[in-house]
């Protein structure tokens, strides 16, 4: 799922910044109840982020239910903006290994 | 001791610090994200520094980026009351000069006393302005990745083999660390099969990290150990005593699950390249 995901933030060509601050803003939501976290969630979408962002965070807010599910959503953004991370130092290393890394 | 590079007039300083600096010092290399942050620290240390300065100095600049390191340690020359003396001792000593911008340090002085010969040093470099000046030479630009370092006379960053052992080829760490610093993660990079850290040792770590939430770069070759691709170790899983960890090779974007087992017999793993058989290194979260 995770790396589904990045491929739609990557097609709507969501920047690499854009994840972080998404994740920023998402780990503010720690504390929260499942009910607030999903209104913010949905305001977060309307009001700060667009495309394929937007349409991430609107696709997660319902399945907001409980507490851990915050806590949850919090680490499984924390991951996928890390696995972007990753992704690109890759991509620029590609040079480093033979034939482009294959 | 970690593996440095460093050149001759770098070893004679560390040759009079205590076996205690010389370790900080190879700790510092190895932890500067970049090679212009290793640059600002060299010159800290031939400028005259303690090992506890030049330690908190490193720790200051590690969470910055190139620009900012070279923003923090440059005085420009029309900063207000800036002495000619007190730019050249600033282009001179960047610890100097990240002082003189604003930057506190708060050396760890158990990291080493200073050697008696340090102490001299010291002394020195506390003469007069007027001294410095006097032993000003003319210097070349140091190309740093974000603008000239006027300053020593370049010093290649692979300088010229000495007695402390050389660097080991980081493939990719400094560049994870360029990547995910906004999300408050670096990266150390090992190198797997070897007396130091075994392939197990090294799964084990990488579970670890993958159980924090924390994903593992990792680089996959050969049976002859020729790094072929970068993978990313995503999650794992384990049915009693096996454990498998699902790998996404970059280049091909193959998703698949590998055994443990597989791994650490350096076997055939599920990608379509039969060559990826070897787990060379990976990279793990800092801190």
């Amino acid at each position: 799922m995770l790396l589904d995901e990045l491929s739609e933030l990557r097609a709507g060509q969501v920047s690499q910044k854009t994840i972080e601050d998404l994740t920023r803003a998402l780990r503010e939501l720690d504390g929260s109840g499942p009910i607030e976290a999903a209104s913010t969630l949905k305001t977060l979408a309307q009001t700060r982020f667009a495309g394929a962002a937007a349409a991430l965070l609107v696709r997660w807010a319902p399945k907001v239910k409980t507490e851990a599910d915050v806590l949850a959503l919090i680490g499984h953004f924390h991951r996928l903006a890390l696995v972007s991370g990753v992704l690109s130092a890759f991509r620029r290393g590609a040079d480093r290994l033979p034939r482009g890394g294959g | 001791m970690s593996d440095v590079e460093v050149d001759a007039e770098l070893e004679a300083v560390l040759r009079r610090w205590s076996e205690r600096g010389r370790t900080v010092f190879a700790e510092l290399m190895e932890d500067a994200t970049s090679a212009l942050q290793r640059e600002l620290v060299q010159r800290a240390v031939l400028a005259g520094h303690s090992p506890g300065e030049v330690h908190a100095f490193a720790d200051e600049l590690r969470g910055l980026s190139d620009d900012e390191c070279f923003e923090a340690c440059t005085v420009e020359s029309g900063t207000a009351g800036a002495t000619v003396a007190l730019l050249l001792k600033a282009e001179a000593d960047p610890l100097y000069a990240f002082q003189l911008k604003g930057g506190a340090l708060t050396p760890n002085e158990h990291d080493d006393a200073p050697s008696m010969a340090m102490k001299i040093l010291k002394e020195n470099a506390r003469a007069a302005d007027a001294e410095l000046v006097q032993r000003a030479k003319p210097r070349k630009a140091f190309a740093a990745d974000s603008g000239a370092f006027r300053a020593l006379p370049p010093r290649p960053v692979t300088g010229s083999r000495s007695s402390l052992q050389p660097v080991a080829t980081r493939l990719f760490e400094e560049l994870l660390t360029e990547a995910t610093r906004p999300l408050g993660v670096s990266w150390r990079e090992h190198e797997l099969d070897t007396p130091d850290l075994s392939i197990e040792q090294g799964l084990q770590q990488a579970a670890s990290s993958i159980g924090r939430g924390v994903p593992v770069p990792a680089v996959l070759g050969n049976a002859q150990g020729k790094p072929l691709a970068f993978v990313v170790m995503l999650q794992t899983s384990s049915a009693g005593a096996t454990r498998a960890f699902q790998l996404f090779e970059h280049g091909t974007r193959e998703l698949v699950w590998a055994n443990e087992r597989d791994l650490i017999a350096r076997g055939e793993l599920p990608f379509e390249n039969k060559a990826l058989r070897r787990l060379l290194r990976i990279a793990l979260p800092r801190g």
